[in-house]
C-alpha cells in the first residue's frame, strides 16, 4: 500500500522519579528530576486514525490494556509509579521531554501523593435473589399470602437499601485503615458477567508494608453475612490516585 | 503484603479490574504534544470491550449512545 506510515511514536505509561530503574523491555525519557516511562508504538497501530478504528476492536483494546498494566507493574515492582490513562501517545522523545517539562510541578506532586503507597481495590457482592430470599417468611394462610405478595415489593425495595447501606458502611470502615479511598460507580451485572450484583467498587491507598486494612478487611465477611461476598485486589500500582489537574500542555 | 509482587497477580487481572483502572483511572495529560485519544471517551470503549465480553455487544450494540 503506497503511503503507508512506518513513522513510530511513543506511547508513555506513566511517570517516575529520575533516575529511572532498569526495566526490561520499556525504555525511560528523562527531564530533570522526572522519567517517563515509554515504549515506541508505530503511527500505523496508534496514529489518531487507526487508533480510532482500534478502539473499536475489543480483543485488540484488551491485549494493549494488559501490556499497558503488565509494564506499569512490572516498574511498579523497582520504584514508585504514577500510572498515565491508557492511550497518551507523544510523536517523538523530545514531545515526551516538553510534556514533562510543561507539566513538571503537577506531575511531581501527584507522585508525592502516591510515593511508596499501593493500591488495593475493594469489591462488595451480593447475591440479590438470596438477600431478598433471606428476608421472606413462608405464608401460614390465604391472608398471609396476599399479605406476602404486598410485601414483596417492599422486601426487594428493603434489599436495595441494606444493599446501598452495606456498601457505604463497608466503604467507611475500610477507610480509616487506609491514607485515601474512592468509591467508583459499581459495574452493572451486563458488564460483570457474574450472578451477583456488585454494589461497591472501592479502591483504598495503602502504605507499601501496611497491613491494617488487609487485617480489616479479612474481618468484614464473616460480620456482612452469606449474601455478600468481599473481593480484594492487589497490590496495584495508584490508578485510582494518580491525577492531576487539567491544564493544556 | 509487604512488597508489590507484580507476577503474582497478573494472570489474575480481569477484565472488569483492567476496565476499572486502564482505561476509568490514571493521568490524563491533554495538549498539542499528545497525540492522545483525547476525543474518545475511554470509558465508552471499556464499557465496549466489557460489553464483548459478556457477549451482549451485538444485543446492546444499538442501545448503546456513541460518544
Amino acid at each position: 500500500m503506497i503511503g503507508t506510515s512506518t513513522e513510530s511514536a511513543h506511547y508513555v505509561y506513566g511517570v517516575v522519579e529520575a533516575p529511572p530503574p532498569s526495566c526490561a523491555g520499556v525504555s525511560f525519557v528523562e527531564a530533570g528530576s522526572l522519567a517517563a516511562i515509554t515504549s515506541e508504538v508505530s503511527l500505523d497501530e496508534f496514529g489518531e486514525e487507526p487508533l480510532v478504528r482500534n478502539l473499536n476492536d475489543p480483543t485488540w483494546v484488551e491485549t494493549k490494556a494488559r501490556t499497558h498494566e503488565d509494564v506499569l507493574q512490572a516498574v511498579a515492582a523497582a520504584t514508585d509509579v504514577l500510572p498515565f490513562r491508557f492511550g497518551t501517545i507523544c510523536r517523538s522523545e523530545d514531545d515526551v521531554r516538553a510534556l514533562l517539562e510543561a507539566r513538571r510541578e503537577a506531575l511531581l506532586s501527584a507522585l508525592a501523593r502516591v510515593r511508596g503507597r499501593l493500591e488495593v481495590g475493594v469489591k462488595l457482592w451480593v447475591d440479590r435473589a438470596r438477600l431478598v430470599e433471606a428476608s421472606a417468611v413462608a405464608p401460614q394462610s390465604g391472608r398471609a399470602y396476599l399479605e406476602a405478595r404486598r410485601t414483596a415489593q417492599q422486601r426487594k425495595d428493603d434489599a436495595d437499601t441494606l444493599c446501598l447501606e452495606t456498601a457505604q458502611a463497608t466503604f467507611e470502615r475500610l477507610l480509616p485503615f487506609a491514607v485515601e479511598g474512592v468509591a467508583n460507580r459499581p459495574q452493572p451485572r451486563e458488564l460483570t458477567g457474574r450472578s451477583e450484583d456488585m454494589v461497591l467498587n472501592a479502591a483504598f491507598l495503602v502504605e507499601a508494608g501496611d497491613t491494617h486494612l488487609l487485617d480489616e478487611l479479612a474481618r468484614v465477611p464473616d460480620e456482612l453475612g452469606d449474601p455478600f461476598s468481599l473481593e480484594a485486589t492487589g497490590p496495584w500500582p495508584p490508578h485510582n490516585f494518580a491525577d492531576v489537574p487539567e491544564e493544556s500542555a | 503484603m509487604s512488597a508489590l509482587a507484580p507476577h503474582d497477580i497478573r494472570s489474575d487481572v480481569t477484565l472488569v479490574e483492567l476496565v476499572d483502572r486502564v482505561l476509568n483511572t490514571g493521568v490524563v495529560l491533554v495538549g498539542d504534544i499528545t497525540l492522545s485519544v483525547a476525543d474518545v471517551d475511554l470509558v465508552y470503549v471499556g464499557l465496549r470491550l466489557l460489553l464483548a465480553s459478556a457477549g451482549t455487544l451485538d444485543r446492546l450494540a444499538n442501545e448503546v449512545p456513541a460518544t
